[in-house]
Parts: structure tokens; C-alpha cells; sequence
């Protein structure tokens, strides 16, 4: 019985250690992941949905990445005056403000649930796992996937009715991200009726000036330059670097002449930048076990702080994180500047959408989630998250409001006594005419490459920009395989020695074994 | 009345509970995606997928690799300190005991964070030696839990063993070789199964010192990220069995020290 109990303990501990590095599965809810539960009525979903029949209160399930949205709690100095008379001041969450906003305009209670989710596959493995929630954010090609498994929710006509003053969205959307949602299609229907954007930006590489020269940042192929040998950083995923090191091997092909002048230059960009066929992910493989020698590492946090302590001198970046990580080296006298590659930049979006599990139908609720949309898309709402996340907002403000291109100024225009300023035209974001007058920035001319080319890109990085669509089943194996091969361990890089050594030591264990039976007999 | 009372059974269902809940239940779950396919049909690709993949193999060679150079480094440290300490007759050695054992009341995350940085001072850029951060890193997490079993085997052994082994004519080396060494041998055992195994899978050491290469830890991550759940299992699994066998041989140690020590001392 002794020794029963014993080996069960022994048991027990190694499936804790087991445990302790399976981090999907130490989370309660894989108990009712038996098979593909896509019903919502997992195990522990359930009570969340009892409850909320209770009462007239509506509860709103939201899923959000982590810290992307205004949490409030602003001290009184960090109060946004703008020009046109508005002071912005995060007071409380939004997500409050949202439920007191919420019964004032319509006289009902709404209480939001909300919770957060790591990356788009944690999120997308959630809502297989049966996690139920009413309105999500994940990424571009999320919400394409999710379009295309027919998972979301149309949002109303209601909710497209210009007329509404409360439709912040519809009213306030840049037209330039319009147009985005209302070109690409995934199976015959515009992403916008399906998703409405939050964050938007692109991707680039993120320099210290003093090491870097403008020129050499300028393109992508400085990942190769031994000049900064491990001293670079590519982001730990698998998309966005896959992205990154295709637009540097198709580099001449991308900036010949014939290419970028050719009239369907996006759509062929496009068509380049989502090749997933075997043999370019092979050749994308080759590229990038060769390029390893030159990195620094993956990372996925830390190469905003390690640009600032000056580990790196490089690393390829969102531009919403690269805005932030500029605003923190400034406040240490150390200056970092960001570029889009000349080669090519993935566009990218957050946007809000309904899932149809988790709406289920119920009027009332998508009332609420499509409210949700309009409210945190109001200009002066659009602001705060700006100001709390760092990213840009799609939002570019109603027809008359200021607030959005007034932030842009607050932050960014030049002082008056400013020597040297430049033009910047933000245009073709904010009012749908590139040439709009209105729409210029007068920023310090030693500026250029800084936080407000980050947050909003001018024109000609947009032009250069691709969308990176949902692989398929077959691309999504090619492309993980391909990318646990670049970061396994390689048995033929073991030296010589080491076998030396194993031997030696193997040799060495048997030995002591061998004495230690002897003896004992 | 018959007053309220729990019994034996009773008090132990709270841990019953939580054994089905939090170990039977989710270990199920590990063997049911690790033996099944995409389609659920029973399956053992996943089993062949393992040992015929040269990622895995690879990664279960270098996760290896760190967990032996961790534990040998951990074991040529820990080991004449705790000698040291045990025999000292200083006053302040619970101090120094203390000392080693005070980095444990920091949480770990922080301490690594400021080993990256003393050692980014060090050697200038960490990314040229990548497996040496990794077992220093692993090092400096792990080495009170080698030096503490050792140390209390240590202080706990009779030393009239040694007194005898003198007085029979063997010298300090001798006695160290044939009495103290074979009588601390499990202080050693579980030492060694303190550091090896959670080394072997800590790939939060490696990714906070900049080492990209996956251990066992961060490859069935990835696994999961790209949603094969089933791949991700199988190996989760192999390295509980791994782990399992690992431990069985440490207790058989430990067993049949506790006989010899019997014997000799009888």
C-alpha cells in the first residue's frame, strides 16, 4: 500500500511539472474542451448565461487585447487643451462611461463584461474551446478568418444611418479606412459589414539615429547588414516576420521600376506579399536561418525598452509601439526614429465585431455591442484611448469636429518660433482629399522620421503598403512548420566536443552504477 | 445527537476535488487530443510525428542538454559549499545559509531581469552566447534549491561514521570518498531532481535572456499558437513520461539508500 501511494505521488508530481509548462491547458476551462465545442453551452460558459436573463440589465460580453483601451484615472495635469476649445481628461474607464452613457441616451442598464486575450490565435482558440462573448477585437486577418467560418454578425442598418447623432462611428470613420473596409472582400462582402476598425497602422524598423543613418534604414535589406550584427530584433511571429523577410528577398523585384510603375501596382503588391506557395516558404526559411546570425533575438516585449538601454540598434516594429517607445527614449534624452521600408509595409487594423454565439439573436444586445462601437469612436473618446494605447485611431471625426486633427496638432505642431518646419499633409486621412488644405501639419523639419510619421504614415508609405491576408489550412501548417524550423534546435549543430563530453559523462554514470552494484552485492 | 462530525473521508474530499479537477481531469484531456487527429478519429500520427521529427528530437536534445550542464554546474557549486557550511563551526552560518536561500524571496522574473542587465555589462552583447546565458540564468534561479537538500543531509549525518573511519586508519580524502560522499548520496538525488527537471522546461529563462532557440516548453507553445492542439499534446505528454521515468530512477535511489543505511548501521 506504502509503495502504492508513493508511486502516485511521484505521479502526481511530474504531471505538475507537466502542467507547469502546458500553459493552454492548466486553464480550467480545457475540462469541457472534449472535441470541437462550438455550441457556447461549454460547461463553464453556462452561468455567465443564466445570469444575464436576470433583471432588464443587458450584459455585454467584451474581449479585448490587453491595456487597449482607456482605464482612466488621469491626473489633472495630463489634461488634453485643444485648439478648438475641448479638454480631454480620462476621468474614469471607459467601459463606465460607457454603461452611464449607455442608460442616459437609452434609458436602459447595460453592464459590460470585459476580459482580454493575449494574441489573435489565443483569442480564436478561446472561442473554440467554447468561451462566449458578444463583441471581440481581433486583427485584419482574424476577422477575415472569422468572416469566412461565418462566425460574426452583420452589424444593422441602424448602425450605417448617418442621420443618428449617436452614430459616432458611421459619421466620424477616416475615409480613407472606409474605403479599406468597403474594398476587401472576403467571400463577395465587405470587411465593414462585418467590422468596424478601432487601431490601425503599419510596420517598419525602428532605428537609433546614432548608430543607423537615414539611408541605411530605408529599406529592409539592412536586417542583413553585418554592420549590425546582432543587433537587430524581428518580432516573435511567425506572420509579422514571414511579412518582413518576403518584401526583403522580393526585394528588386518590389522596387524595379516596372513593378512600382505598373497600373495595378497595389493589387500585384498584394498579390507578391501574400504568396504562401511551398517554395517561397521555403525560400522565406532559408532567408531567415541565415539572417539568425545577424539577430539579436525574437522578441516580443522587450524591444521597445532594449532600443532605449541601446542593446539594439534596430528593430522591426509595429508603428503604434514604436510612437511609444519614442516617447519613452525622449524622456531619457535618447532619440529613435522610424521608417517604413522602401520595399513594402503590412497595413494592419484592429477591429471591433459580433459574434454570432454570443448575440445569439437577441436584439437588444447588439443594440448595445454596435453602441459600444459608436461611443468609444466618438472623437473625444477616440482621443483618450489614443492617448492611453499610443496607437491611431481610425476615427478622423464627424463633418465640423476638430478634435482628431487637433490632437495631431497639440502633439505634433511646430512652436511658432520653430526655424525650419515642413509640410505634412494628412489629407487623404482625414477628409478623403490628399490635397486638402486643411489638413496640414507644420511640424520641426528635423522631425521627419518621428512619432508623427509613425501614427499617421504619409501618403507615399500608404501607397507602398499590403494588406496580409488569413493564410489557408495548407499555408497556416507550411508556414508554423517553417517557422518551429528556424527555431529548433538543429542535432547537426551539435559539435564534436559535445559528443566527446556526453560520451565521457555517460560513461562515467555507468561506471559509478556498476561499482555501487558491486559493492551492494 | 450524534454531534457533527467529519471524518477521515470526509476531510479529504476538498483534495479530491481539486486532484480530479485540476490533475486527473486536465491530463485526460492531454491524452485525448495527444492519441487523436484533426477529425477526432483515434489516431497515433502525433506518437510517430515525435520521434520521427527532427524539431522535436532536436529540442529534447538541447532541453536536455541545459538541464544536464544546469544540474552539473548547480552540483560542483552547491555541493563543497554545502560541504563547507555543514562542517564549518563558524557561528554565523545560518547567515550564510540564508544568503543563498534569500534570492528565493525575490520573484524570479525580477531577478533575471537584473542578471540581463549585469551581465549585458559583462560580456557587452548577450546574443553571441546564447546556451552560456541560458545556464547561468538557470543557474542563478535554481542553485538554493541544490545547495538546501544537500546541506540538510549534510548537517544531519552521524559524524562518529567519520570519527571511525578516521580512527580505522583511512586519511580526510578517503573518508570523504567512502563515507561522507555515499552517505549524502540522496541529499544529492533530490537535489539533482530539484534543478534537472523544472530546467529542463523553464523557457522563461530563455526568452528573457534573449536565446530564440524553443525548448520543450515554448515548442508545444507553438504548437498551440498555430492551433494543432494534437501535435502539442503528444509531446506535452512524451515529456511527462520522460519526467516520470526520471523521477521512478531517483526514488529507487533514495530506496535503496535508505536500505544500505539500514544495513550499515545495523
Amino acid at each position: 500500500m506504502k509503495k502504492i501511494s508513493k508511486r502516485l505521488s511521484l505521479l502526481l508530481a511530474g504531471i505538475f511539472a507537466v502542467g507547469s509548462f502546458v500553459p493552454c491547458m492548466s486553464d480550467p476551462r480545457a475540462t469541457d474542451a472534449e472535441g470541437q465545442d462550438r455550441t457556447g453551452t461549454g460547461f463553464f460558459a453556462q452561468p455567465a448565461y443564466a445570469a444575464e436573463k436576470k433583471k432588464d440589465e443587458i450584459v455585454l460580453r467584451v474581449c479585448n487585447w490587453e491595456e487597449y483601451i482607456d482605464l482612466g484615472d488621469w491626473s489633472e495635469e495630463e489634461a488634453i487643451e485643444l485648439d478648438n476649445g475641448k479638454t480631454i481628461l480620462g476621468e474614469n474607464a471607459m467601459i463606465n462611461d460607457f454603461e452611464q452613457w449607455y442608460e442616459e441616451t437609452y434609458g436602459k442598464k447595460v453592464r459590460v463584461e470585459y476580459s482580454c486575450f493575449g494574441t489573435n490565435e489565443d483569442l480564436y482558440n478561446q472561442l473554440t474551446l467554447g468561451d462566449v462573448y458578444d463583441l471581440v477585437c481581433p486583427s485584419d486577418y482574424m476577422i477575415m478568418k472569422l468572416m469566412q467560418e461565418g462566425e460574426l454578425v452583420a452589424f444593422s442598418k441602424d448602425f450605417f444611418n448617418e442621420e443618428d447623432e449617436n452614430n459616432f462611428y458611421t459619421r466620424g470613420v477616416s475615409p480613407y479606412i472606409k474605403n479599406v473596409f468597403e474594398t476587401n472582400e472576403i467571400g463577395g462582402e465587405p470587411w465593414s459589414k462585418y467590422a468596424a476598425g478601432y487601431m490601425w497602422g503599419v510596420t517598419g524598423m525602428l532605428y537609433n539615429p546614432e548608430y543607423v543613418t537615414d539611408e541605411e534604414a530605408a529599406s529592409i535589406s539592412m536586417l542583413t547588414n553585418e554592420k549590425f550584427k546582432r543587433r537587430l530584433t524581428l518580432k516573435d511571429n511567425v506572420r509579422d516576420s514571414y511579412f518582413a523577410i518576403l518584401s526583403m528577398i522580393k526585394g528588386d523585384k518590389l522596387l524595379s521600376e516596372s513593378f512600382v510603375n505598373d497600373k495595378d501596382y497595389g493589387k500585384k503588391l498584394a498579390e507578391v506579399m501574400n504568396d504562401t506557395s511551398k517554395k517561397t516558404i521555403d525560400e522565406v526559411q532559408e532567408s531567415l536561418q541565415d539572417l539568425m546570425d545577424n539577430l539579436y533575438s525574437f522578441e516580443t516585449d522587450s524591444g521597445k525598452a532594449d532600443m532605449v538601454s541601446g542593446k539594439i540598434v534596430a528593430n522591426y516594429q509595429w508603428s503604434g509601439d514604436a510612437v511609444y517607445a519614442m516617447d519613452q527614449a525622449d524622456e531619457l534624452g535618447v532619440e529613435l526614429r522610424f521608417q517604413v521600408p522602401a520595399e513594402c509595409t503590412n497595413l494592419w487594423f484592429d477591429g471591433w465585431c459580433m459574434l454570432k454565439k454570443g448575440i445569439d439573436g437577441d436584439k437588444d444586445k447588439q443594440h448595445a455591442a454596435e453602441s459600444f462601437v459608436n461611443f468609444i469612436s466618438r472623437s473625444d473618446n477616440a482621443v483618450r484611448n489614443m492617448y492611453y494605447i499610443g496607437y491611431t485611431s481610425v476615427i478622423a471625426g464627424e463633418e465640423g469636429d476638430d478634435t482628431m486633427i487637433d490632437y495631431a496638432r497639440y502633439n505634433y505642431e511646430a512652436e511658432e518660433d520653430e526655424e525650419e518646419t515642413a509640410e505634412y499633409p494628412l489629407g487623404y486621412f482625414f477628409s478623403g482629399d490628399a490635397d486638402d488644405e486643411d489638413y496640414i501639419i507644420e511640424y520641426p523639419a528635423s522631425e521627419q522620421y518621428r512619432q508623427l510619421y509613425s501614427q499617421y504614415p504619409p501618403m507615399e508609405v500608404i501607397g507602398r503598403s499590403a494588406i496580409m491576408e488569413y493564410f489557408d489550412e495548407e499555408a497556416t501548417r507550411n508556414i508554423n512548420q517553417m517557422w518551429i524550423n528556424v527555431r529548433c534546435f538543429n542535432i547537426k549543430d551539435i559539435p564534436a566536443y559535445a559528443y566527446a563530453v556526453g560520451g565521457v559523462m555517460g560513461l562515467v554514470v555507468i561506471l559509478i552504477l556498476a561499482e555501487r552494484k558491486k559493492n551492494k552485492l | 445527537m450524534k454531534a457533527f462530525h467529519l471524518n477521515r473521508k470526509q476531510l479529504g474530499i476538498p483534495y479530491a476535488v481539486f486532484l480530479i479537477c485540476f490533475v486527473l481531469a486536465p491530463l485526460i484531456v492531454i491524452i485525448h487530443y495527444a492519441f487523436t487527429d484533426a477529425s477526432g478519429a483515434v489516431s497515433l500520427a502525433n506518437l510517430k510525428a515525435f520521434f520521427t521529427s527532427p524539431n522535436t528530437i532536436g529540442t529534447l536534445v538541447y532541453s536536455i542538454s541545459i538541464a544536464v550542464v544546469t544540474t552539473l554546474v548547480c552540483l560542483l557549486i552547491g555541493y563543497p559549499l554545502a560541504y563547507i557550511l555543514a562542517r564549518s563551526k563558524m557561528k554565523k552560518k545560518y547567515t550564510i545559509v540564508l544568503m543563498f536561500v534569500m534570492p528565493m524571496w525575490i520573484n524570479f522574473t525580477l531577478r533575471i531581469t537584473a542578471l540581463k542587465e549585469i551581465l549585458t555589462v559583462i560580456e557587452g552583447n548577450l546574443a553571441f552566447h546564447p546556451f552560456l546565458n541560458t545556464i547561468i540564468g538557470m543557474t542563478y534561479d535554481f542553485l538554493p534549491f541544490m545547495i538546501l537538500p544537500m546541506y540538510t543531509t549534510l548537517i544531519n549525518l552521524d559524524r562518529s561514521l567519520e570519527e571511525a573511519s578516521r580512527d580505522l586508519g583511512a586519511g580526510e580524502f578517503q573518508t570523504f570518498l567512502k563515507v561522507t560522499l555515499p552517505l549524502s548520496f540522496p541529499g544529492i538525488v533530490s537535489g539533482v531532481m530539484m534543478v534537472f527537471l523544472p530546467s529542463m522546461t523553464n523557457y522563461v529563462v530563455l526568452d528573457m535572456l534573449y536565446n530564440s532557440t524553443y525548448i520543450m516548453g515554448s515548442l508545444i507553445g507553438s504548437y498551440f499558437s498555430a492551433y494543432d492542439w494534437h501535435g502539442g499534446s503528444m509531446i506535452a505528454l512524451v515529456l511527462l513520461v520522460i519526467i516520470l521515468a526520471f523521477t521512478l530512477i531517483s526514488g529507487r535511489f533514495e530506496e535503496d539508500e535508505k536500505d544500505r543505511k539500514g544495513g550499515a548501521l545495523l
